[in-house]
């Protein structure tokens, strides 16, 4: 699953996210990430079984996390199933049913942003 | 075994007459021959749905009480054509508005209208004796214009090239955007299901063939233009009452980067009126090639990568130079089948009925390039070809020097072989300086992903590179990166100072 973890000035100043993955022995993946010296946040994707722990040991002062669900809004009405979104997203977020309507996957989302604006029906926007 | 129009227009009648899609078609002809699909079989329906730039509307909003010859006029802020007077106009998809750009045109207004909704007119026109008023501004809906009638002057292409990127950037197209290093294709076309295919001869349509478009029934007016039939990629002029059409066929869009353009729902049914119109109807999507072209290059002969049948494409995957690429339409399949599946039903319900072509199209035509009569400018014309050089190993103090001496701005870096390797420029050196870094190599202060010109491009297409980038040269070289010159934007300038006229 991927986990938004967002950090406020207290949270960047300690190698939270080195400190979670020593403490539970669990790999995650940074999929996307910016920070600074005030806030910053990370897209981070682990396995399903090891998110309880994982969470568990990332979960401190300064650090705020929260499961990444539905980033992907896709607007059925505008939408025309063209299919466009399928070879642009490198996530393999989008794919056709045996119907040829489009199935959206948004727990494959790493936020790039990139379906919503090349979307020819302007059919598909990102929760932040 | 032949069979009439009139057969087939008597059994929509009586509603016994017998429709299948495109899609169903081969296998049926495997099952019962030829002559036993024939027999069977009465009309296939054919359907595409995709982007159709090459569309547009002619408008009459009727005169008002003090009349106007409209000359220049908008409608929601979409320029329209108005030189067909007094009060008629072509508003094209593809026109994008003068306030919001690319999120809204030609098209937008046009589903717009097709939706009921009110659009605002604005028009100006210079007053006449016959035409005193000089300006309008009205809001109108489409009931309440005499005439709403689509006239498409180039739809649904037999077969398109499908699209990849080669070059190592990203690219905005109208076939979508096209990642670096072909790792994606996208292509348009329903394949089996779309029209033309169908009917590749042009044995059945031709001007006048009752179709569907948009929703409404309409007609093929004819020829379309840039049509190539010859080549396999015929396309056709279309019509159809706007008043009649939904904007569930109707679709505007916006291609990022690109533009505006309209996604047009067409389906033509295919009577089958012999053996020879029912072998084409019975095509698969094994059968149908086409051209992966390389749509990173500026050129209009883009080089074909491969070649492809549409049952590779719709696969999802399609291998490229070892590599399994991904694949994806821009065009609606499940749209396309509701074309054929709508337009079935209206034939089936007597809505609809067949014509022959009043007048045929010639099958074997083939398009031409523009002849350029105009002198076309090419970097290795207008580069300069003495240039300094510096390798990585240098010093940055010694690029200073060189760039002195050399009165330039830009200094490529080259390595033993003399290969292009990176750039520094003035900007660079001055940083390194005022940090104290004048001791550092070369390499460690270069910009390794140079800006690049081919000798045979265009200058045109330079000035574009430049302007994208933001940067004051470009460094022409080879192929195995070998540097022949560089190309200053100064000496574009001299385009418009006259060393370029001829």
């Amino acid at each position: 699953m991927k986990l938004m973890v967002e950090f406020d000035s207290d949270g960047v100043q300690y190698p939270n996210i080195a400190a979670a993955i020593l403490r539970s022995g669990v790999m995650v993946n940074v999929e996307r990430a910016l920070i600074d010296g005030d806030e910053g946040w990370a897209l981070l994707d682990v396995d399903d079984r090891d998110a309880g722990k994982f969470i568990a040991a990332l979960t401190r002062k300064g650090v705020s996390i929260r499961i990444q669900k539905d980033a992907v809004s896709h607007n059925r009405t505008d939408c025309v199933d063209c299919g466009l979104c399928i070879s642009i997203c490198q996530k393999q977020v989008f794919s056709f049913d045996e119907n040829w309507q489009l199935v959206v996957e948004s727990d494959r989302c790493v936020l790039c942003g990139r379906c919503a604006t090349y979307c020819p029906q302007r059919a598909l926007s990102i929760q932040k | 075994m032949y069979k009439s129009i009139d057969e087939i227009n008597e059994r929509i009648r009586d509603g016994s007459v017998r429709v299948v899609s495109a899609e169903e078609m081969p296998d049926i002809v495997d099952e019962l021959g030829v002559t036993g699909a024939l027999r069977e079989v009465d009309v296939v329906t054919t359907g595409t749905f995709g982007a159709m730039c090459s569309s547009g509307a002619f408008l009459n909003f009727g005169h008002p009480e003090i009349p106007i010859r409209m000359e220049k006029m908008w409608l929601n802020n979409v320029e329209a054509y108005a030189g067909v007077a007094a009060v008629d106009c072509y508003i094209g998809a593809t026109q994008e508005s003068t306030t919001r750009n690319a999120e809204y045109g030609g098209a937008h207004v046009i589903e717009d209208l097709i939706s009921g909704k009110s659009v605002e007119l604005h028009a100006r026109a210079k007053g006449t004796d016959c035409y005193p008023r000089t300006s309008i501004t009205n809001e109108f809906t489409i009931g309440e214009l005499n005439q709403a009638i689509m006239v498409n002057p180039r739809n649904s292409y037999q077969s398109y090239n499908a699209a990849v990127n080669m070059s190592d950037r990203a690219i905005k197209t109208y076939m979508g955007y096209l990642l670096p290093s072909h790792r994606n294709i996208t292509y348009s076309g329903a394949g089996c299901l779309s029209p033309l295919p169908n009917d590749p001869t042009l044995s059945v349509i031709g001007s006048g063939t009752p179709i569907f478009i948009g929703g409404a029934n309409g007609v093929v007016v004819g020829e379309g233009t840039q049509s190539s039939p010859g080549s396999g990629f015929g396309t056709l002029m279309t019509s159809g009452n706007m008043k009649d059409m939904s904007p569930d066929f109707i679709r505007a869009a916006t291609m990022t980067g690109y533009g505006v353009t309209m996604y047009v729902g067409v389906g033509i049914p295919i009577p089958l009126l012999n053996e020879e119109i029912v072998k084409h109807t019975a095509v698969r999507d094994e059968d149908l090639k086409t051209s992966i072209v390389d749509y990173g290059t500026p050129f209009r002969d883009r080089p074909v990568i491969r070649e492809v049948t549409y049952a590779e494409l719709k696969s999802g995957s399609v291998e490229i130079d070892g590599e399994e690429v991904r694949c994806s339409p821009l065009s609606s399949y499940k749209k396309a089948r509701e074309v054929a599946a709508e337009l079935k039903s209206r034939i089936e319900n007597g809505s609809f009925t067949m014509a022959l072509a009043s007048r045929p199209i010639d099958s074997q035509k083939r398009n031409k390039p523009m002849a350029e009569k105009g002198y076309v400018y090419h970097v290795n014309e207008m580069m300069v070809s003495t240039f300094v050089t510096i390798t990585g190993q240098e010093s940055v103090k010694e690029a200073a020097k060189r760039l002195l001496k050399g009165e330039t701005n830009h200094l490529p870096v080259i390595d033993a072989e003399n290969r292009l390797i990176g750039i520094v420029t003035t900007y660079d050196v001055s940083k390194a300086f005022a940090n104290d870094e004048q001791d550092m190599t070369v390499s460690e202060i270069m910009t390794k992903n140079v800006i690049t010109i081919a000798p045979d491009a265009p200058v045109d297409f330079a000035a574009r590179t430049l302007q994208q980038h933001n940067i004051g040269a470009l460094v022409v070289i080879d192929a195995s990166r070998h540097i022949l010159g560089m190309l200053n934007s100064y000496d574009l300038g001299d385009l418009v100072g006259g060393r370029g006229r001829r």
